[in-house]
């Protein structure tokens, strides 16, 4: 069941990416991505791989439309490309009901939707009556729980997701990694950064390695991560960042 | 796309007033309250301590502070607008706006109670309603207006200057006493009085003093003139915004 060659809805070719370093008058600017192409097909799982500094994380916000490139061509077609984050505009003095809705307009929902959605929030979110507390009386983990309920109603075109989260105990981490499974089983296209291969093998089509901020390798998971752990980590400690 | 961005913008404003009421034990008391103590200070300075000349003092500071701090307030709380919310732009992709926006709106209802409460107080002392109060509307629209106008420019620059805040509350400070809200500009020789009325917030402050105190139909011709440079700097304003907002998400955090 291999996905149809079409138009790649986002592709990118020799992006490149600076940042200022810091917030002085000539500040010197570096380049967190130096050169990357890669293209994204509708229907995609992609995994991104790539040591600590390796600009995976500014890679997807480049996809996500909140970076723009400095350099090379970023093509789009008219897709929503979000980010999957995790309480997104919380303000502590508000219910966990108020968050939700704030939350879930801030991700880009309609209040209607969202409030149709609540019940399923609560439901998921696990809280009970805590879902009508201010949420400054959560513990971290209850916060997360609220934050990935809310972010998981959110349907993009395109899902951007940095790292896997490690939400609240054991077993809403199980659950919260079953929702998101259920999410890309069902056709939602997918970039997807890990540190972890194992992770990338289950999920991911197709694999993308960035190392210093270029694609070093685009293609069949397996042969990238080969790729990937052939290479030397030599560097990887003067990287940084 | 647009009605999202409104019931965005609604309901963040809803969710400001709410945080704040809940961070103090008087909650919404302090919209009232603090504005009150601060006209009792400057009434004590000026009207006990310095014995202003000017006649019906207390309805001139009250009015000319009431549509001060509406614009303060919208300034300084606008200045940090888009600064404070530097992780949130880093995650979602919105139109940076939207953030002053709130801010002006929370402020603006802040500033209709106290007007409400203006209002009673006028009457109780001498000035009742009268027929100029319809162009109330139109002053304050245009007061609206420039008060985003000035709050989009400083809500764009400071994520790149972030230093510009210490300066912005002195040259509030400033622009008040050269506003003629504590006291009259009419001392002035007239060759300086035609520079300070180049400022919008004279022409504003004083239609709203000629309503509400005598009855007085504004200027026209210089309200319209404070509108369209109102209009102007707005769009300079969301204009600032849009262009720098791939600069912010590039700063260092």
């Amino acid at each position: 069941m291999s996905a149809p060659i079409i138009e790649p809805i986002i592709d990118l070719q020799n992006v490149g990416v600076a940042f200022n370093a810091q917030l002085r008058v000539g500040s010197p600017r570096f380049w967190a991505l130096e050169d990357v192409s890669l293209s994204l097909q509708r229907g995609d799982r992609l995994g991104v791989v790539g040591r600590n500094g390796s600009g995976k994380s500014t890679l997807l916000r480049t996809l996500a439309g909140i970076i723009l490139p400095d350099r090379g061509r970023l093509t789009r077609a008219s897709v929503s490309c979000q980010l999957l984050s995790l309480a997104v505009g919380f303000m502590p003095h508000l219910s966990g009901r108020d968050n939700a809705i704030l939350s879930g307009l801030m991700l880009g929902l309609r209040r209607r939707e969202i409030e149709q959605r609540l019940p399923a929030i609560l439901d998921f979110s696990e809280l009970g009556d805590f879902f009508e507390q201010p949420i400054s009386s959560y513990s971290t983990g209850m916060q997360m729980r609220l934050g990935f309920s809310v972010a998981i109603q959110v349907e993009p075109d395109v899902l951007l997701i940095d790292e896997i989260l490690s939400v609240g105990d054991a077993e809403f981490q199980q659950k919260s990694s079953d929702a998101l499974r259920a999410r890309i089983d069902n056709g939602q296209t997918v970039v997807f950064v890990s540190h972890g291969d194992a992770q990338v093998q289950q999920i991911c089509n197709r694999a993308v390695w960035i190392e210093h901020g270029r694609s070093m390798m685009q293609g069949p998971v397996d042969s990238v991560l080969t790729a990937y752990h052939a290479a030397a980590p030599v560097a990887a400690g003067a990287v940084g960042v | 796309m647009r009605l999202h961005l409104i019931e965005l913008t609604l309901f963040s404003t809803y969710a400001e007033l709410r945080a704040e009421r809940a961070r103090s034990y008087l909650g919404l008391l302090w919209w009232v309250i603090e504005p009150a103590m601060n006209m009792g200070v400057y009434y004590l300075v000026f009207a006990v301590i310095f014995k202003a000349p000017e006649p019906n003092f207390l309805a001139f500071l009250l009015i000319g502070l009431t549509l001060w701090q509406w614009f303060k307030s919208c300034i300084s709380h606008g200045s940090y607008s888009i600064w404070q919310q530097m992780p949130l732009i880093r995650q979602v992709k919105l139109p940076l706006q939207v953030f002053p926006n709130v801010q002006i709106l929370a402020d603006t209802v802040k500033f209709l109670c106290i007007l409400a409460l203006l209002l009673v107080v006028l009457w109780c002392s001498g000035y009742p309603p009268n027929i100029t109060y319809f162009a109330l509307l139109p002053v304050l629209l245009v007061e609206l207006i420039f008060v985003a106008a000035a709050s989009y420019i400083v809500a764009a620059i400071v994520p790149l200057v972030p230093d510009l805040r210490f300066i912005i509350e002195q040259v509030l400070q400033v622009l008040m006493f050269l506003s003629g809200i504590v006291f009259s500009l009419d001392g002035l020789p007239p060759g300086l009085r035609a520079w300070f009325e180049l400022n919008p917030i004279v022409e504003l402050v004083d239609a709203g003093r000629g309503i509400l105190m005598r009855a007085q139909w504004p200027n026209w011709a210089s309200l319209g003139r404070v509108a369209l440079i109102s209009l102007a700097l707005y769009a300079l304003g969301s204009f600032l915004i849009t262009r720098l907002t791939p600069r912010y998400v590039k700063l260092p955090s």
